[in-house]
């Protein structure tokens, strides 16, 4: 264990989960960025076999990408907790009535150590109406790689065929 | 707004029903626009949405993405739009050239029984422009939204139509089912979208052999 922990405490997470997207062929992220999402965008946007869509709202960016998995292309999804209060909507009448596979990589911010007080109302409601909108979700283990996680969760949503967020810390997800 | 001279939704479906090229992809909004498109012209390239108030444009414009080579037509509301009218300014700024935009604007809330709208007057060839969108125009024929539709499909080139009409507001039964699950399945099966090999070791991926999502 201490030698797992060690390991991951040279690693840069964020550029895991980068390559994770790049093994598991991800070919599109529709995102609405936050202060901790900013620079992975733009390392997205600078791989050629990405396509980064920058959407005005979070529950306009998971309609974008269920057209985007409907066309037949592995979507992520990429917001801050934020977005996921404000998309319930749209997650229940669209992603999982039509049961579109979806990864979406939550920044979570607002938690205990994120006590920032503008973040901490959404921290305190993110998981309770995560669960009441029915959504998988599993919240990244910092004392494991990132990438596996990555990729459980995407081939949890395929197999599924629904959306699963997966909430990830500052260290998880920013560059 | 109300006036006996405008189209009914119907009219401008049998003009696009008689001009839609083969191949092309269609996203209708929630009520009419899917249930009397169902009705009048059925295939499996057709996306109908239910409910999802204001995605469909944000769908389509997803689905332009993603199949670049296929001709998109989205019919949108204009109650819908106005719930999401950031989604036309990212069209506006990415400018997919396979996506055809119509804005059934009929001044209410249509599908949810005739409400009024916060605004059902508003220019929206001119939002479109200000989002960027150069190839915009408002149709108030059914002569008219035959011309610009020909013209639509034979260029290159993201477009959007205002269409002005008359509220439909007694519910079409569609002749198909309106099952989501089904109506993607099919679709995707039409379009031979790649589908995901399941593997009990996970990281599957997914293929291009013609199948199911």
């Amino acid at each position: 264990m201490i030698k797992h922990t060690q390991q991951h405490k040279e690693s840069h997470r964020p550029s895991e989960i980068l390559e994770a997207l790049r093994r598991l062929e991800f070919g599109a992220a529709v995102a609405v960025p936050d202060g901790w999402l900013g620079e992975i965008l733009v390392r997205i946007e600078q791989e050629p076999t990405m396509r980064l869509v920058r959407a005005t709202h979070e529950e306009e960016a998971l309609a974008i990408a269920c057209g985007i998995r409907l066309g037949g292309v592995r979507t992520v999804l990429i917001v801050q907790n934020a977005g996921l209060l404000s998309m319930g909507a749209g997650m229940v009448c669209l992603a999982q009535r039509y049961q579109f596979p979806l990864l979406m990589l939550v920044s979570y911010r607002g938690t205990a150590e994120d006590p920032v007080f503008y973040h901490i109302p959404k921290g305190r409601a993110t998981e309770p109406v995560i669960q009441g909108l029915g959504l998988a979700y599993v919240r990244a283990d910092r004392n494991k790689a990132i990438g596996p996680q990555i990729e459980a969760a995407a081939t949890y949503a395929d197999e599924s065929s629904s959306p699963i967020a997966v909430l990830l810390s500052r260290e998880d997800i920013q560059w | 707004m109300v006036s006996g001279a405008r189209p009914s939704r119907a009219d401008y479906y049998q003009v696009l029903a008689s001009a839609l090229p083969s191949q092309t992809l269609v996203v209708t909004a929630l009520g009419n626009a899917s249930y009397l498109w169902a009705a009048m012209h059925h295939t499996p390239e057709n996306f109908y949405i239910e409910d999802a108030m204001g995605l469909a444009l944000p769908l389509a414009l997803g689905l332009a993405i993603a199949q670049p080579a296929r001709r998109v037509v989205v019919v949108e509301g204009d109650g819908a739009l106005l719930m999401h009218m950031g989604a036309l300014v990212t069209v506006g700024a990415l400018k997919p050239d396979n996506l055809i935009v119509l804005l059934i604007q009929n001044g209410v809330h249509a599908a949810s029984g005739g409400q009024a709208l916060t605004s059902p007057t508003l220019d929206l060839a001119q939002l479109a422009r200000s989002a960027g969108i150069v190839r915009t125009g408002n149709v108030a024929t059914s002569k008219d939204f035959a011309s610009a539709l020909n013209i639509a499909f034979d260029t290159n080139g993201l477009q959007v139509l205002v269409l002005s009409t008359e509220p439909d507001l007694e519910v079409v039964r569609p002749p198909v089912a309106f099952d989501p699950v089904l109506t993607k399945h099919r679709f995707m099966a039409a379009i031979k979208a790649p589908r995901y090999i399941p593997t009990m070791f996970g990281g599957g991926k997914l293929q291009a052999d013609g199948g199911e999502s």
